[in-house]
C-alpha cells in the first residue's frame, strides 16, 4: 500500500513490539532499527512516511489520544484501565493474549466481606467486583502483585496471566477467570478522519494479517 | 515547597497581553460576523438553578456541571458548562416568537473534568443556534456559518465530519434494545469497536440481519459511506431511510454551497447522542487531534420550557480556535505606543487628548518612574521641539 501521508505508529516494547512486526511486515513496513538495542524512541521505517514511537505500554492509549501518534498497537487490559475515551480501537489484532484473572492461596474465601484485593488494573477490578454486588478494598500497586497475598497485604489479587507459572512459583491458583485480553488496533479520532485513507488501508492489512496468522 | 499560591487550578487559565488583546479582536470580528448574517448576541447568566440547566440534555452535561447551593432559595444551581441549552430556553421561553429566531453568544463556561486535548476546564465558548425551522436549509446555514466562522479565525485545511444520530435510535428501537444495551452499544460504537459490538450483538441473540446492521454502522465511514449505506442497512425501517436521504440533502447543499470543503461520513458518530435528534457535524483540521468546532441539530429541546421547537447550531471553544487559526498572529497594524513626558501644561494635555482621539495609544510618563520609553515598550515619544509637541521615533 502507499504512504502519501505522514503516519506515527505507537508500540510498547517486548511482547506487543515483537508480535507486532509481522503485521507491520505484512503492510509493508519494516523497522531499521531494533528497539531492544537501540535506544532511540523514534524509530524509522522502510516507509519514509511512517515513523514507529516507542513508548511504555500504558502510555499508548494516551499519545494516540491527543493525537501524538495516529495510530498504536494497545492491550485490552490497559484500554480497560484507560476508559478508551477519545479513540477507535476498531480491530482486535489477536496477539499478545492473555487472561485477565483472580487469583490468590488456594482455597481462598471469595465471600468473605470487604475483601482486599491487590492489583495493577484498579478500574478493571472495581468494576468486576461492582458487577459482581461485592464491595472490595482495592490496594493499586505497581507489579509484583503474587507477593500481596503472601505477605497479608491482600487477600486476592487480579492480574494478568499467561501461562500461571509466576503464580504456581509463589504458591497461588487462579480463582475466577474476568476476560480474555488482547490486542487492539487503536486510532485517533481526528486522523482516523483527516488521513481516512491510510488509516483504512493499514486496517485492512492488519486485518487480513491478523486472520491469516 | 516553595510558596505555591500564585498557581491556578488545574484547567484554569488566564490570558496574557498580547495575546489577550488578540482575542478580544477575534470575539469582536467574529461577533460582527454573526451579527451580519442576522444572529442576535444573548448574554445568558453564568449561573442558573440546576434543573433550568440541564432540562433535556442528559446525564453528560450533568456531569459536568459544578453545583453549588443558592443561600437565597435553597435550592441548587450550576454553573453552565453548555450556553447552547440556556439559548434554547431564551428562545422557548423568553422570546415567544413564531417567526425562526437566530441567536449567538460567547461566554466562559465552567467544566468539572477536561475532555479537551489542553485539558481546560474554562473554555471560552462560542456559537450560534437558529431556532424554529425544522429542515435542511438551515441546517446547511449553520453548517456554512461555522466554516465562515473558522475561516475568519484563519484556520486553514478543515475537513468536516457528518452524521446523523437518528440512524442509530432508530436502529436500536427496531431491534427493541432496552436502556441498558442501548447504553453498552452506544460506548462500543463510540470507541468503533468491532470486537466488542460482535460479542454484545452475540449475547443479546440479534436476529443475523440486525446484527449485521449494528456491525455496519461501525464500518460506515470515509467519503463513500452514504452510497454504501443504502445497501448495507437495507432491512432497516423507513426512518433510517429518510435519516440517510436528508444526509445525502445535506451533503449535495455542502457541496454546491462550499465544494473546497472535504466531508467525511460517520455513521457511529453520536457525539452529544442524549441531546441531539438529527444531524451532528464535527470540524477537523490536521495536527489537532480532536475536533475544533461541533454541532447538530436538537429539535424540541424546548419542549420542557413550554414549547418545542426545531433547533440546530454550532459551538467552539475560542481558546482553541485562536490556536487552530492563524488570525491571532496577522498584523492588527498595532497603533502606535508613545511615552509623553509628565506635566500639567494644557497644551501637551490637549495634544495627547488629540492623539488618543486619533487611535494612538498614548502613556504619560510619571515622575520618578523606573525606566524610560524603550523599557516601557514605546515606539515613539512626544518632545517639545520648535514650539510644538512633536512626535519623535525612539
Amino acid at each position: 500500500m502507499e504512504f502519501n501521508t505522514p503516519v506515527t505508529i505507537a508500540l510498547s516494547k517486548g511482547r506487543i513490539y515483537k508480535q507486532s512486526l509481522p503485521l507491520l511486515e505484512y503492510a509493508g513496513i519494516v523497522p531499521r532499527d531494533d528497539p531492544e538495542t537501540s535506544r532511540k524512541l523514534i524509530l524509522e521505517t522502510s516507509q519514509r512516511n511512517v515513523k514507529l514511537v516507542i513508548i511504555r505500554a500504558t502510555d499508548v492509549p494516551t499519545y494516540v489520544q491527543y493525537g501524538a501518534a495516529d495510530l498504536g498497537v494497545a492491550g485490552k487490559d490497559v484500554l480497560l484501565e484507560h476508559g478508551g475515551g477519545g479513540l477507535y480501537e476498531p480491530l482486535d489484532l489477536r496477539i499478545a493474549r492473555c487472561r485477565m484473572m483472580v487469583a490468590g492461596v488456594p482455597g481462598a474465601n471469595l465471600e468473605a466481606d470487604r475483601l482486599r484485593v491487590a492489583t495493577k488494573y484498579v478500574r478493571t477490578a472495581q468494576s468486576y467486583f461492582a458487577a459482581q454486588g461485592k464491595q472490595v478494598e482495592i490496594i493499586k500497586l505497581y507489579g509484583s502483585m503474587e507477593l500481596a497475598p503472601l505477605v497479608g497485604l491482600a487477600d486476592l489479587i487480579v492480574d494478568l496471566v499467561e501461562s500461571g507459572n509466576t503464580l504456581k512459583a509463589n504458591g497461588l491458583v487462579p480463582l475466577q477467570h474476568i476476560c480474555d485480553i488482547s490486542s487492539r488496533l487503536i486510532v485517533n479520532k481526528a486522523a482516523w478522519k483527516m488521513k481516512h485513507l491510510v488509516v483504512s488501508g493499514l486496517l485492512e492489512a492488519f486485518r487480513e494479517a491478523a486472520q491469516s496468522s | 515547597m516553595q510558596n505555591e499560591r500564585w498557581l491556578l487550578p488545574e484547567g484554569i487559565d488566564e490570558i496574557l497581553p498580547p495575546r489577550a488583546w488578540e482575542l478580544e479582536q477575534l470575539r469582536r470580528d467574529l461577533l460582527d460576523l454573526f451579527h451580519s448574517w442576522g444572529y442576535e448576541f444573548v448574554i445568558p447568566p453564568f449561573v442558573e438553578f440546576l434543573e433550568s440547566l440541564l432540562t433535556g440534555t442528559g446525564g453528560d452535561l450533568d456531569l459536568q456541571t459544578f453545583k453549588l447551593t443558592d443561600q437565597v432559595s435553597g435550592r441548587l444551581m450550576g454553573v453552565r458548562a453548555d450556553i447552547a441549552p440556556q439559548a434554547a430556553r431564551i428562545d422557548a421561553h423568553r422570546l415567544r416568537e413564531d417567526t425562526p429566531s437566530r441567536l449567538c453568544y460567547l461566554g466562559t463556561v465552567l467544566h468539572t473534568r477536561s475532555d479537551g486535548f489542553a485539558g481546560s476546564r474554562s473554555p471560552l465558548q462560542i456559537g450560534a443556534e437558529l431556532y424554529g425551522h425544522g429542515g435542511v436549509e438551515s441546517d446547511l446555514e449553520i453548517l456554512r456559518l461555522m466554516i465562515q466562522t473558522l475561516d475568519l479565525v484563519g484556520v486553514r485545511g478543515v475537513s468536516l465530519d457528518l452524521g446523523h444520530v437518528g440512524i442509530f435510535r432508530s436502529l436500536a428501537g427496531q431491534a427493541g434494545l432496552d436502556s441498558s444495551q442501548e447504553s453498552a452499544l452506544f460506548d462500543a460504537l463510540q470507541r468503533k469497536a468491532v470486537p466488542e459490538i460482535e460479542e454484545l450483538v452475540a449475547a443479546w441473540r440479534l436476529t443475523p440481519e440486525q446484527a449485521l446492521m449494528f456491525e455496519a454502522l461501525a464500518e460506515l465511514n470515509g467519503d463513500d459511506a452514504l452510497a454504501q449505506a443504502g445497501e448495507r442497512l437495507l432491512a432497516a425501517g423507513d426512518d433510517v431511510h429518510q435519516a440517510l436521504a436528508y444526509l445525502r440533502r445535506v451533503a449535495d447543499g455542502l457541496r454546491e454551497w462550499m465544494p473546497e470543503v472535504p466531508v467525511h461520513f460517520d455513521l457511529a458518530e453520536l457525539r452529544g447522542y442524549h441531546f441531539h435528534t438529527g444531524t451532528v457535524f464535527a470540524a477537523f483540521v490536521p495536527d489537532i487531534g480532536k475536533e475544533i468546532a461541533r454541532g447538530g441539530r436538537y429539535d424540541g429541546i424546548g419542549r420542557a420550557f413550554g414549547r418545542a421547537r426545531p433547533a440546530t447550531g454550532f459551538s467552539a471553544d475560542l481558546k482553541i480556535l485562536m490556536q487552530a487559526g492563524s488570525a491571532g498572529e496577522r498584523d492588527r497594524d498595532p497603533a502606535p505606543k508613545i511615552l509623553a513626558p509628565w506635566s500639567e501644561e494644557p497644551s501637551l494635555q490637549h495634544r495627547v487628548m488629540e492623539l488618543r482621539g486619533q487611535g494612538m495609544r498614548v502613556i504619560p510618563a510619571l515622575p520618578g518612574q523606573h525606566g524610560a520609553a524603550r523599557e516601557m515598550g514605546c515606539d515613539h515619544e512626544l518632545r517639545w521641539i520648535n514650539g510644538k509637541w512633536q512626535l519623535t521615533p525612539v
